[in-house]
């Protein structure tokens, strides 16, 4: 494990930490806002998809994070997520 | 980074474990502390010691209180950043009024909610509080800490560090990072069904920690995932504010067509109006849901715009015997008592969030499930401490032959966190009953000094535990174990003589009457005072044998 | 004092559940029967026989409380039951014994 890890620098685990929690953090705020905003739009109470977009962001959330240090290429892990989270700020806007 | 998925996991089990493990230690040690945090009040209040009440007459005991109420000090100064103008003297323009009890509640906990003139934000406003004996209307003192409701129970959410929220903002991240090790634990232990039964104390001590950690993740697995994750959810609006930032304008045009809907009117009228008889909207209430097949006690009591044409009084069922906190609510208008609307059915959304939500703050009454939500804590407790033991064990020899302090930071953090912290906790408990009732002027109030007490205990603890744990540098064991299981065993045993010292009420007292709060807090501070003598005489007896072991070694050699 | 006795056996029952599905396994067999060989069939009957222990005290956990608070009950009782089972094994392992009686008394000990 220390050897896998010697391969790779501060650098690269520091930017693998934040790709998962701010990164993470900012996928999850998306799809929380994208899923209020249409699950209201098509008629479901507000309170009620408040509460069901965020039981299901913290869960993703959990699976983004792992995701984060899973995946082969940082470059694409930054990419997903904050791809996906500039996205849905600028259909939202 | 990693070869394969489960290296990934592995590594960030250890490491977020680790790192976070320091603070999960103290949310599931403080989260089971305060299952029973309102008999650790009773405990730390000896004037509240009496049997729980009913929600009292609002007209004859509450209203009189409500009007002699006033914002606090501190949630004055917290305002004063907010506001485009000048602060009031007074405070008579009241947005909400409510009183919440529970079955376990002999003391009512009464907060006021108070509209500032000038504010920036029109929804801000200051707080007021108040703690009375329900059967006569006279307040407590309020420099009386709660130490179970008010100090560990906050604790275990936001650590009291309440700057800009970041202990709960901390805390959050540690129960996120609570599923992600639950997880990669499951990921990483390939033995899972047939190591489920599994404990070997006699092995190594790297072997014995990995077992009982391994075990008392995997036996409570629901309870820690389901914790972990509702205690995220119960905070989702701290956590992820979206309804109050990105989405406020979808919010508040809900929030104007709910009031629409529900005949609840959302903002003052600004015409005066008097207060219609409660009492006589209580007991409707109380008709209502009996006529229901669900005959039940006033949980929740709220006014909302008080003084106001528009104001409403909400009445919600205690969910005593539910998983819901409270339900059922029936508003009335204020001034004149005519009903306005009564709750409908929840959604099915609805239901699940209030299941989850409920499960977690138990304010229902089930005395055998109470005892296994501590359990449950007290296993995650152990899991963290193992996992700490086992990181230390698994890296000191190598630590020791390379010349590195990294086994022995971790250790000594780790005895910090596990011992030290209920050093901490009987600090707290011991100087609640050594600390006079009436303290001399100028001094700071009773409720701060005993929390001084705690977090004084805890530095206490730590440097003892950095200071006494050089071996560890070495490859072996630090005294620092041994040494605070003494002081704890010895604190614990003052703390329940001090209780009968200083209040008269001793075990064979508190059983013989039947009173469970106060005689349960004894015996859990006993029964860990055992534990601890038992502890401390292991590790004895292993850092006698230890040497020995190494002194025939050497003689081989 | 009903429920009391009635959750007082859920636990009961999820503990020799627990009991039968560790007898199950060879180790832990092999701790409380010594040198008595456990053959695949009697490990089916174990499991089964700790199955319907799990179910027995589901069903008791229900005839006290309504389903969502039962549940919790439950899961909880489960998670007690492991861990006693489990320290029961460590430390006294024949106490497990009378879930097995009908095998006899252990032909040797560990």
């Amino acid at each position: 494990m220390a050897a896998s890890l010697a391969i790779h620098s501060r650098l690269h685990v520091a930017l693998r930490i934040a790709a998962a929690v701010l990164g993470g953090y900012a996928f999850c705020w998306g799809f929380i806002a994208l899923g209020m905003a249409g699950l209201y739009a098509l008629g479901m109470p507000f309170h009620d998809a408040e509460h069901l977009l965020a039981m299901l962001a913290f869960l993703l959330y959990a699976a983004v994070f792992c995701w984060a240090f899973v995946a082969r290429s940082l470059p694409r892990v930054w990419l997903v997520l904050a791809g996906a989270a500039s996205l849905v700020q600028m259909g939202l806007a | 980074m990693f070869q394969n998925f489960r290296l990934a996991m592995t590594w960030l089990h250890t490491w977020f474990g680790l790192a976070l493990g320091f603070v999960l230690m103290v949310v599931f040690f403080f989260g089971a502390l305060s299952v029973f945090d309102r008999e650790i009040d009773r405990w730390a209040i000896p004037q509240s010691r009496f049997a729980p009440q009913p929600m009292p007459s609002f007209d004859k005991v509450l209203r009189p209180v409500f009007e002699s109420m006033q914002p606090t000090k501190e949630s004055i100064e917290r305002m004063k950043d907010k506001v485009d103008g000048p602060m009031p003297e007074r405070f008579d323009t009241v947005r909400r009024w409510g009183a919440y009890t529970t079955h376990r509640d002999p003391v009512l906990g009464l907060f006021a909610g108070y509209v500032v003139p000038n504010a920036k934000d029109p929804e801000d406003g200051v707080w007021g509080n108040r703690t009375i004996d329900p059967r006569t209307g006279a307040a407590l003192p309020d420099d009386r800490l709660k130490v179970g409701s008010r100090f560990f129970y906050p604790l275990h959410y936001s650590l009291n560090f309440h700057w800009k929220n970041l202990g709960t903002w901390i805390v959050g991240f540690a129960a996120l990072m609570m599923l992600v090790a639950l997880a990669s634990g499951v990921v990483m232990h390939r033995k899972i069904f047939r190591e489920f039964f599994t404990f070997r104390p006699r092995k190594t001590t790297q072997r014995s920690a990995l077992d009982l950690h391994n075990m008392t993740g995997v036996v409570a697995l629901p309870f820690h995932f389901f914790f972990a994750f509702t205690g995220l959810v119960i905070f989702a609006g701290i956590y992820f504010p979206v309804s109050h930032t990105q989405l406020e304008p979808l919010h508040e045009l809900h929030e104007k067509i709910e009031a629409q809907e529900t005949g609840l009117p959302h903002d003052r009228a600004g015409v005066a109006a008097p207060l219609a008889s409660v009492d006589a909207m209580v007991a409707e209430a109380q008709r209502r849901w009996a006529a229901q097949g669900m005959a039940g006690e006033v949980g929740f009591l709220a006014l909302q715009h008080v003084g106001d044409a528009n104001g409403y009084v909400s009445i919600y069922r205690a969910g005593t015997d539910r998983i819901a906190l409270v339900g059922n609510g029936i508003h009335f208008k204020a001034s004149t008592g005519e009903l306005l609307r009564e709750d409908p059915p929840k959604s099915a959304v609805d239901g699940v969030n209030e299941f989850l939500t409920g499960l977690h703050l138990q304010h229902f009454r089930h005395w055998l499930l109470r005892w296994f939500y501590v359990l449950g804590g007290l296993a995650g407790c152990v899991c963290i401490a193992t996992g700490f033991l086992f990181f230390v064990e698994k890296r000191k020899k190598q630590h020791a032959r390379a010349g590195s302090q990294g086994a022995r930071v971790v250790d000594a953090l780790a005895v910090t966190t596990v011992t030290g912290m209920l050093i901490a906790a009987l600090g707290i408990l011991i100087a609640n009953r050594l600390l006079p009732e009436a303290l001399p002027a100028g001094w700071p109030p009773r409720g701060d000094l005993e929390q001084y007490a705690f977090w004084g205990a805890w530095v206490l603890a730590m440097a003892h535990a950095f200071w006494r744990s050089a071996p560890v540098a070495q490859g072996r064991m630090a005294p620092a174990w041994r040494e605070q299981c003494w002081a704890i065993a010895t604190m614990a045993v003052a703390a329940v003589l001090l209780n009968w010292v200083t209040t008269g009420d001793h075990l064979l007292k508190t059983l013989g009457a039947g009173y469970w709060p106060v005689a349960g807090v004894d015996l859990f501070i006993l029964t860990g005072a055992a534990l601890a003598v038992v502890a401390a005489r292991k590790l004895g007896r292993r850092a006698r044998v230890v040497p020995a072991v190494r002194i025939a070694e050497a003689a081989h050699a | 004092m009903r429920d009391a006795l009635l959750l007082a056996a859920a636990v009961l029952a999820a503990t020799a559940g627990m009991g039968w599905l560790a007898l199950a396994m060879d180790v832990h067999w092999e701790q409380v029967r010594g040198a008595d060989p456990l053959a695949p069939s009697t490990a089916r009957l174990l499991r089964a026989l700790g199955a319907l222990g799990l179910a027995a005290s589901l069903a008791l956990c229900l005839a006290v409380d309504h389903a969502s608070m039962a549940s919790l009950v439950w899961v909880m009782a489960l998670a007690a039951a492991a861990l006693a089972v489990a320290f029961t094994l460590t430390w006294r392992p024949r106490w497990l014994g009378p879930l097995v009686a009908w095998r006899g008394l252990a032909r040797s000990v560990k």
